[in-house]
């Protein structure tokens, strides 16, 4: 396989079940040895996008190949994929070693053979000693062990992985998260992660491709994605955000609602309706007036303020009225969230304050 | 009422409870125990007590009518058994996963032959035969009611019975484990033979034991498609209680008693549901 073909391309690949389309015009390229994410709400398509690579689902149109081999139309059982189901779809009636051959007998390996790469497997995740029990018999975080392990033994060319964590604890997921990562250092295989939670996506992955509603939004690193969010959903999905609502003045400058003209590059037409996304940790805070000159700022009124250890996170009403009473009556004052670390000075709520961010990390985004 | 009151009511409506258990308790297994009990006897005359032989089992077992009859009886309980699980498990697997023409009317049909009375079904079935060899006897040989009427009736009843319980267990059966077995590069016909069946063997061998008791127990249908030469062990007992209960009866029903409680509990025993530990 040379470098350049990658391990997954797809083109316009629609799924469509009865009149709902599942899957929605996807064009996507996974490079050979990377750990992709498909990251996304449940119902947005990321497990039909699996399936569909896996061939347990067949796409109603667009092309899908792995390697460079076309594939749309070949059964699950002929591709070069394997995959470790969300709740891991581990055989109730056989061991976990024979759990692990079972790819291996399929495709004719038995024997000494078989019984070494199924021996390597185990060791590969740690199960050693546990060959003879039933997956009834393991723990949750054992049984994704046995299902990683079924999966590698048969050295796919593409590992597709739906949900591999979401039925284990917070602790032990966490643990996973950096295991698998590891693991797939190790291994060399291209990793296809379908998962909803945007902190495991950020963590693992190389790249990361956000989908909604069947549409694949946007493709790129963790960062890329995090700091240069290319639409509202994608910037509200990943991670915390504030979305400052305004038009457009100019290709670089935007009106908000809040009432002030900021500095935002953009690329849509003067007077489009957009939001200006700044993350809570971007915030400033200043005490009434301090605010250095040049920076966009806004003045606000602290209403709740939260020691969360590492830090603290407050909410500032903004806009004209804030000053009135963030939660009067009628039309609540918009919020901003603003996020610092502990060592700062602590305010409290009720604190006049003015906000700013470096325009830098700013990104303005469009419906 | 005072508190003493209810009391005393709740203490006698328990002991009424307890009692009407009894009773039907006694309503149900009475007879059994009376005719195993009976079964034993030593006497010529069946209300006639004269001690514990296993005499009449030896009769009974010597008599070449019921062993003739007893014959009959295995031959078409085990071929109507192979024959209506392999047809009753093919139906319920495509009934669970396919949409074709027709699945909405066989699925509502194919349960009909449990409903429908014995007596209905046994004269439906004399009628189909009667009909049938008409139209055969003008091509071919003679055709006349036998072993072959009485296996072919068993096997139609006992298909339903079969997809019930295949289906009740496909109920419960995980789709993805196929799915992760196709992924494994299974075709789809080793899928079947590696997952899918050893996973619904229990539910097979139930609907098995179901249908080999159901045959062995039936009277009515058997009693209606049987000829002249050929006659089923419950079709035989029923004709000659014509004359008299007989002590012989007495052993053969006893027989047949512990033969239809092993298979039925052997069937619930399959039916459990699978345990956590192997």
């Amino acid at each position: 396989m040379s470098a350049d073909v990658p391990a997954v391309e797809m083109h316009g690949i629609s799924k469509r079940f009865g009149e709902v389309a599942a899957v929605d015009g996807v064009d996507l390229q996974i490079g050979d040895g990377e750990f992709f994410a498909l990251l996304g709400p449940s119902g947005c398509g990321k497990t039909t996008t699996l399936r569909m690579i896996a061939g347990l689902d067949i796409p109603s149109e667009g092309r899908l190949a792995i390697f460079g081999e076309e594939v749309a139309s070949w059964p699950p059982d002929r591709r070069p994929v394997n995959t470790v189901f969300q709740a891991y779809a581990l055989f109730p009636h056989m061991t976990v070693a024979q759990n692990i051959a079972f790819g291996l007998q399929m495709r004719g390996i038995r024997g000494p053979d078989a019984d070494r790469q199924v021996a390597e497997a185990t060791a590969l995740v740690q199960l050693e000693g546990m060959e003879h029990r039933r997956p009834s018999q393991l723990s949750g975080g054992q049984q994704q062990r046995v299902a990683l392990a079924r999966a590698l033994v048969n050295h796919p060319k593409v590992l597709l992985l739906d949900e591999p964590l979401g039925a284990l604890d917070l602790k032990l997921r966490q643990e996973m998260q950096v295991e698998l990562k590891a693991l797939q250092r190790e291994v060399g295989i291209t990793f296809v992660f379908v998962t909803h939670d945007q902190e495991e996506a950020l963590a693992m992955s190389d790249r990361v491709g956000v989908m909604s509603e069947g549409r694949l939004l946007q493709v790129g690193t963790p960062a890329e994605v995090y700091e240069h969010p290319a639409s509202r959903f994608v910037a509200d999905f990943i991670g915390r955000t504030n979305l400052l609502e305004g038009v457009t003045e100019s290709p670089s400058a935007m009106r908000l609602n809040a009432g002030a003209v900021v500095a935002a590059a953009n690329e849509l037409p003067p007077g489009s309706p957009a939001a200006l996304s700044v993350r809570p940790e971007q915030v400033r805070l200043h005490r009434r007036g301090e605010a250095p000159e040049g920076t966009p700022c806004l003045d606000g009124v602290i209403t709740d303020a939260t020691y969360l250890g590492h830090a603290f996170v407050y909410m500032i009403a903004i806009g004209p009225n804030a000053d009135a009473g963030g939660s009067g009556a009628g039309d609540p004052a918009p919020t901003i969230t603003a996020r610092s670390e502990t060592g700062s000075t602590a305010l409290d709520a009720g604190e006049r304050v003015t906000v700013s961010w470096l325009p830098a990390s700013t990104t303005v985004v469009a419906d | 009422m005072s508190n003493l009151g209810t009391a005393g009511a709740k203490r006698s409506s328990r002991h009424l409870l307890r009692a009407n258990a009894w009773f039907v308790f006694a309503f149900l297994y009475v007879p059994i125990v009376v005719l195993v009990i009976f079964s034993f006897n030593d006497s010529e005359r069946v209300n006639v007590w004269q001690g514990l032989s296993p005499r009449w089992y030896g009769e009974a077992l010597g008599n070449t009518q019921v062993v003739s009859a007893l014959r009959v009886s295995l031959i078409v309980a085990v071929t109507s058994t192979v024959v209506s699980t392999v047809l009753g498990t093919a139906v319920a697997l495509a009934l669970d996963r396919y949409r074709f023409k027709g699945r909405r009317a066989l699925d509502g049909t194919v349960y009909l032959p449990i409903v429908i009375p014995d007596i209905t079904m046994a004269v439906m079935l004399l009628v189909f035969f009667a009909e049938a060899f008409k139209l055969i006897d003008v091509i071919g040989p003679r055709l006349t009611l036998g072993v072959t009427t009485i296996t072919l009736s068993h096997i139609a009843f006992n298909i339903s019975f079969v997809a019930v319980v295949v289906r009740a267990r496909l109920d419960q059966f995980d789709r993805t484990l196929e799915e992760a077995a196709r992924d494994l590069y299974a075709t789809p016909w080793r899928t079947f033979r590696r997952v899918t069946l050893p996973l619904i063997a229990p539910g097979i061998a139930a609907g098995a034991l179901l249908a080999l008791t159901l045959s062995l127990d039936d009277v009515v249908i058997s009693a209606f498609t049987a000829g002249p030469g050929a006659t089923t062990l419950p079709v035989y007992v029923f004709s000659s209680i014509r004359q008299g209960v007989t002590p012989e009866l007495n052993a053969i029903s006893t027989l047949m008693l512990a033969a239809s409680i092993t298979l039925v509990v052997a069937s619930l025993a399959l039916q459990r549901p699978r345990s956590t530990t192997p």
